[in-house]
């Protein structure tokens, strides 16, 4: 039998076992998938609809009037009417209330007499970009009721994504996070469990070379990983409205040297570990920091500076990053050179390395 | 000592055995949290402090060229450079050079000389929405304040007609540390403590060590008790080491009462252990134990307890599923204990809500013990 066959015949056989496992192919296609919708549709990052307490001690129809038009926007929502400035104080503490507006006696009469009249806030700083906000919509209203010649104006713009929709920036970064979890930790998983119940070494014993019979066990989840990309981008796509402007042989490329990335730590993980929990505990060590580090939630610009540069080993960001370049910017191969050969050196590197520690472990 | 009580302990005692021994469980246990606290405080961070600035100067004035040195003057922006055009600044965008173009258009100075309406235009990257919606914020307000500055207009008078004064309380600098410590820790001790259960006991079923335990007289419900009480006295080490790093290196305030942070976070662990107690009864295999577990302890306490995600934007159906994800209520009474200085009188919702669900699970683990041995 030549090398290509008996690859073959491993792959068949592994990817017969896996897609007979009821459950492991729930956990390798389904379980990515209803991620992937949670987090494109749970991740709001735009706030608005933050709860305001009012406290309204001028009653009068100018000082009503202003109230209704400051939540007139949707950015503050009314939360139930405080009795008195000291229970909205409490609604704060709480958290029933993130923020106060107190509208002072005589406001309005004050807005007639040209008094500076004063409104008041107290926000719960508890959460920073939520205080700003609510904060930014009272002096915009305050902005829009003094009268002035609109005499400059700065007109912005909003590329690739007007909508600023949080789906279409958190898709295309979920799903390299969801092709990590899947290649690596469940490759990894499933290496462990064949040496856990000693299967490996049942296989040892038959004609095959030991790296050919691992190749054999990486390629299913490679093809697993694949289908699991292209189901993510119809998701994206049709349930989410993703733009698709780049090249799609381009994203397919990416997929597969990202794919050898994961493997390859996945085959790295298995050959340093004796059970399927430390083989979990190690993928878990890489997947945790790998999708923190890439800027799929939090822009890599504002981690502190000593740690964006360590985001450089991270194939999870350089994927993440040429996913959302040809996905939402329409970018091609030239744009994405240096992230597209980093993944590809970082590729090397690991694969040599699970080579190697797998080559030792079989002695 | 009832016979039950000395059951439970001897099981309990049981399993400190192998968590001693097996210090890998420790590791899980102690130093996960840690890691997972320290990457997640210093790299989950929306505060941007350098956002990439190119400018395209169609005007090429005096004017138009001090605009570009005082907004670069600026820490907080960096410059990539001056471009031709606008096909550049596209080009710009798309190869990820540039978060912000600033176009100052033809006649810009001049429009502001006359006191005509003089527009610069921002174009934004929107495939990073986070980094667009600050640029947008800071670049749009920068720009109004040189511009108004330099043309002197006076922006303040009129509108310094109507005043606001605002006061910030529980975190008046804005960190965006001590905002997430205290969701980050409830996602670490949730993930952490599903997983100590889920781990061990399908690995007890793997083994077979699991039918010998139900061949001695002990209760099904006591078997229950017997493996949660260790877990539960090291879910509480951890509760109190994230606690503890949060307050030194990431600064969080510790304001409210420290009794009403270990009622709940004793409930909320109950909960999560039991959890992880009930995936291991039901799965009985080690990969598919732990994935369930990473699943339904990781996704909802990251995304819907309001953590980082605010729960209010979410679509109906996803906020009616948050009220049934326990860490929701850990988050907020974390948050409530440490920064808003609550006590049990402000959280007493939170504290029966997560003994309900801590209930739940351990009625429901001993119930799947029970069917699965008849």
């Amino acid at each position: 039998m030549n090398t290509l066959s008996m690859l073959w015949a491993v792959v068949l056989k592994e990817l017969r076992q896996t897609v007979r496992d009821k459950r492991m192919m729930a956990l390798l296609v389904a379980a990515p998938l209803v991620q992937l919708v949670m987090f494109g549709s749970a991740v709001q990052l735009d706030v608005d609809q933050v709860p305001t307490a009012l406290v309204q001690q001028d009653h009068s129809a100018a000082a009503r009037e202003h109230a209704r038009r400051v939540y007139s926007d949707g950015t503050l929502a009314r939360t139930r009417t405080p009795r008195s400035a000291d229970d909205a104080l409490r609604m704060l503490e709480t958290g029933e209330a993130a923020a106060v507006l107190f509208i002072p006696p005589d406001f309005a009469r004050d807005q007639a007499r040209a008094q500076r009249p004063r409104l008041q806030m107290v926000l719960d700083g508890s959460d920073p970009n939520r205080a700003n906000v609510a904060a930014n919509a009272v002096a915009m209203h305050l902005q829009n009721e003094s009268v002035r010649a609109p005499r400059l104006g700065v007109e912005s713009r909003v590329l690739f994504n007007p909508g600023l929709s949080t789906s279409i920036y958190m898709v295309p970064g979920v799903s390299a996070m969801l092709l990590l979890l899947v290649t690596t930790v469940v490759s990894s998983m499933g290496l462990a469990r064949e040496r856990e119940r000693g299967t490996l070494e049942q296989i040892q014993v038959t004609p095959l070379p030991g790296l050919l019979l691992v190749l054999g066990k990486i390629i299913p989840f490679a093809a697993i990983g694949l289908l699991d990309f292209v189901l993510a981008m119809v998701v994206g796509a049709y349930g989410f409205e993703m733009p698709i402007r780049g090249s799609f042989a381009l994203l397919l490329l990416a997929t597969a040297i990202y794919l050898v990335n994961t493997l390859g730590a996945g085959l790295l993980i298995a050959s340093l570990s004796a059970s399927q929990q430390q083989a979990f505990m190690g993928g878990f060590l890489f997947m945790l920091p790998a999708a923190l580090l890439s800027g799929i939630m939090t822009p890599v610009r504002s981690m502190p500076s000593w740690l964006s540069p360590l985001t450089v080993f991270n194939p999870l960001r350089h994927y993440a990053e040429i996913l959302r370049a040809v996905l939402l910017r329409g970018a091609g191969a030239s744009e994405l050179a240096f992230q597209l050969s980093t993944l590809a050196v970082l590729g090397l590197v690991i694969c040599c390395f699970a080579g190697a520690s797998f080559r030792r472990q079989q002695g | 000592m009832t016979p039950a009580v000395g059951r439970i302990l001897a099981l309990a005692d049981k399993e400190v055995r192998h968590v001693l021994r097996d210090v890998r469980t420790l590791y899980l246990a102690l130093a996960m949290p840690l890691v997972m606290l320290l990457l997640f405080g210093f790299g989950v961070s929306f505060d941007l402090e350098h956002l990439q600035v190119a400018f395209v100067d169609l005007d090429q004035t005096e004017l138009s060229r001090t605009v570009r040195r005082r907004v670069l003057a600026d820490d907080g922006f960096d410059d990539v450079g001056l471009l031709a055009d606008g096909a550049a600044a596209e080009r710009a965008l798309v190869a990820g050079a540039a978060a912000m173009v600033v176009v100052l258009p033809h006649g810009f100075s001049r429009d502001l000389a006359r006191g005509r309406r003089a527009s610069v235009q921002l174009l934004l990257d929107g495939s990073d929405t986070v980094s667009a919606n600050q640029a947008r914020a800071r670049g749009e307000s920068a720009l109004r304040a040189i511009i108004a500055s330099l043309a002197k207009v006076p922006a303040a008078r009129a509108a310094s007609r109507l005043e606001l004064r605002t006061v910030t309380r529980f975190n008046p600098a804005g960190k965006s540390a001590v905002f997430l410590v205290p969701g980050i820790s409830a996602y670490v001790l949730a993930m952490v403590a599903v997983l100590l259960t889920a781990l061990t006991v399908a690995r007890e079923w793997e083994r077979g060590s699991m039918a010998q335990l139900f061949a001695t007289p002990v209760a099904r419900f006591e078997i229950v008790l017997g493996k949660l009480l260790p877990y539960l006295v090291l879910g509480m080490l951890a509760v109190l080491l994230v606690i503890a790093v949060g307050t030194w290196v990431f600064e969080v305030p510790f304001r409210g009462s420290p009794w009403a942070l270990a009622l709940l976070s004793l409930l909320f662990l109950i909960g999560m252990l039991g959890q992880g107690l009930l995936i291991s009864v039901v799965t009985r295999n080690q990969m598919v134990a732990t994935q369930v577990a990473t699943m339904s302890s990781m996704l909802p306490s990251m995304l819907l307890s309001g953590f980082v995600f605010p729960i209010e934007n979410m679509p109906t159906a996803l906020r009616w599923i948050s009220r049934v994800v326990p860490a929701r209520y850990y988050v907020a009474g974390l948050r409530g204990v440490l920064l808003r200085g609550n006590g049990l009188g402000e959280l007493w919702v939170e504290a029966v809500l997560l003994l309900a669900f801590g209930a739940l699970m351990l009625a429901l683990s001993t119930a799947r013990f029970q069917r699965t041995i008849a």
